[in-house]
């Protein structure tokens, strides 16, 4: 059996009276291509929120490696091995695409303020493996050549490739994709489908949320299907494909 | 660090770097322009040899530290304080009581009045900072007023409406640094420090953090920075050096009392990083230069100084919102002078 390292337990997410996500369970391996998709207003990127620590889940857990992650924040999730992206991308709009990079190095960098001011030589190694590892990680996915440009004047496909970059310089062993290809035209969403495939061969895990179903069906391994914040469907891209649940939570159920 | 790279620095024109020529000279002669600066920044009192020349050019130094410190909040943090001159007040105080009461040195007290007013900022920053955005401006406006009133009512100690007299000026082992020129060193030497500091965090791992604190709060958590943790470090960083400002003030001046440390002062330490720019640091210092001289040449004027600055702000804010000097990283422009060979690939490469 495959090696799992997420796994979430009946995890559940109300807001006052609202069930946004109601017990959903879940796991990823190593290695694998994980999608969550459902129609707007499922709970897919509340489910996402609850997992990646930008809100506490109501009930249930998470579980990391063998960690428990249900209460950790955002910052001490990052900096266990969980990387995200944005479904509106969220750039650091006045730095170049090199220090957006060199930004998601940071929590494996230990220099603290006193040495920093004065400018220590472990100062100086926390900046020589920041770029480092952020001039890797450009050339990984592509944009080495953008790294001197303000993020936000990058074209939008670049801005998307760009966030996963920098979630890739945190180094993490799983990343979150929240709807990696909205707003792309067909071309782009293709490139970014070699992209992502690229991005799993190069070790990582991913887990997804995804509207573009051609880019859904094509890549991930398995599928988990949202519909009114709980679990409808579960399985490979053919399964999904012909149950009538999903079929029914997207087109409608015939009266 | 990035730098050592061979490639030149060549000047190109605005169409083909999108950067002003003139920023672009700045950026490769920086280092020069600097010192060349800094020489007659010290030539002036020294050349002119007036009292009231150099007092100015020491409130140069004295509101470049208020301005730098304050621009690393809220220029390169996007935290906004409109309480500034409460740590400013805060270390002034400071130095005056232990001085007149306990007969300390003046680098004692410098150093009290930066603990002090540092540890004011930690205490008010513990609170306040958890709230989101626009509340902080109103809350640190109320906490200016609370030291304004507790200076101006707790006579025992504050000595109230009547202020703090008879300070006693530097000195420095049994030396008395009484004369202006001296007084200019100590205000450079204390300016000279606070910009060390505030450029040595905002170019490392802490500065990344709060420029992607400012430019998005959420994103930051997801890149494994604690947004609480870098919100207090640099509200408590940027009080303690307000505080030693605050203490110099005390010393130079001798004399201080409430109505020196107003909402008032807060709001031009605030003008000053408007007007020279929000988040840059050569910015902050034209500001504070503008803003101690400016005074000055309106001298005749005083009753219109008011309508005066506030004319200054409309129109910058219409014409350069982001400041004299906003919005231009030097850095960043080399970067881009020397990467556009690169650049010029990959106009190759799509076309």
């Amino acid at each position: 059996m495959a090696e799992t390292i997420l796994t979430v337990e009946k995890v559940s997410q109300h807001f006052d009276g609202l069930i946004a996500v109601n017990e959903v369970s879940l796991h990823v391996d190593k290695g694998e291509i994980v999608g969550i998709i459902g129609p707007n207003g499922a709970g897919k990127t509340t489910l996402f929120n609850a997992i990646t620590g930008l809100t506490t889940p109501t009930y249930g857990r998470i579980v990391y490696r063998d960690t428990d992650i249900t209460q950790m924040k955002a910052y001490q999730i990052t900096s266990l091995g969980l990387a995200r992206t944005f479904q509106n991308i969220r750039l650091c709009s006045g730095m170049t695409a090199l220090d957006n990079v060199m930004v998601g190095a940071h929590s494996h960098l230990h220099s603290g303020i006193f040495s920093q001011i004065l400018r220590t030589k472990k100062h100086r190694e926390d900046e020589k493996a920041a770029y480092e590892k952020a001039m890797q990680v450009l050339e990984l996915t592509g944009l080495t050549a953008y790294r001197y440009e303000y993020a936000t004047s990058l074209p939008y496909g670049l801005q998307r490739r760009l966030e996963i970059a920098r979630a890739i310089a945190t180094e993490p062993e799983i990343l979150l994709f929240d709807e990696p290809a909205a707003g792309m035209n067909e071309q782009e969403t293709s490139d970014l489908m070699e992209f992502i495939l690229k991005v799993r061969d190069m070790g990582y895990t991913i887990l997804l949320i995804e509207h573009d179903m051609r880019l859904v069906m094509n890549i991930c391994d398995r599928i988990h299907v949202l519909d009114h914040g709980a679990l409808i469907a579960q399985g490979v891209p053919a399964e999904i494909r012909s149950n009538p649940d999903v079929i029914a939570a997207y087109l409608g159920k015939e009266a | 660090m990035q730098k050592a790279r061979k490639e030149p620095l060549v000047i190109r024109p605005k169409s083909e770097i999108g950067v002003p020529v003139v920023m672009q000279f700045y950026a490769k002669y920086e280092a020069v322009i600097a010192v060349c600066f800094l020489a007659v920044f010290i030539a002036i009192p020294a050349v002119v040899n007036k009292r009231y020349v150099t007092n100015v050019m020491i409130d140069c130094c004295r509101y470049s530290v208020l301005a730098l410190s304050l621009n690393l909040l809220a220029g390169f943090m996007g935290m906004t304080s409109l309480g500034h001159a409460a740590f400013y007040g805060i270390g002034a105080y400071t130095a005056a009581i232990m001085s007149t009461r306990l007969g300390t040195p003046f680098l004692i007290n410098f150093l009290c009045a930066f603990l002090i007013a540092g540890a004011f900022g930690f205490v008010v920053g513990l609170p306040t900072l958890r709230i989101k955005g626009r509340y902080l401006p109103i809350i640190t406006m109320g906490f200016c007023e609370i030291i304004r009133l507790v200076e101006l009512n707790w006579m025992s100690f504050t000595r109230g409406a009547m202020g703090i007299g008879n300070i006693p000026t530097f000195y420095l082992f049994g030396i008395r640094l009484k004369e202006p020129m001296q007084r200019f060193a100590i205000a450079l030497i204390m300016a000279l420090l606070t910009l060390w500091v505030v450029h040595a965090i905002v170019n490392s791992r802490t500065g990344r953090a709060i420029m992607t604190i400012r430019d998005d709060e959420t994103a930051a958590g997801f890149m494994g920075i604690n947004v609480f943790y870098y919100k207090v470090l640099i509200f408590t960083i940027s009080a303690a050096l307000a505080g030693v400002a605050g203490a110099f003030y005390a010393h130079n001046t001798k004399f201080i009392d409430s109505t020196l440390f107003t909402f008032d002062e807060s709001i031009t330490i605030l003008c000053m990083i408007i007007l020279g720019g929000m988040g840059s640091i050569p910015g902050s210092i034209i500001g504070a230069i503008i803003f101690a001289i400016l005074p000055e040449l309106l001298r005749d004027y005083v009753q219109y100084r008011p309508i005066i600055y506030g004319f200054i702000i409309i129109i910058m804010v219409i014409v350069r919102p982001k400041g004299i000097l906003g919005g231009y990283n030097a850095k960043y422009i080399r970067q881009k002078m020397r990467g556009f060979a690169g650049a010029e690939g990959k106009e190759a490469q799509h076309g």
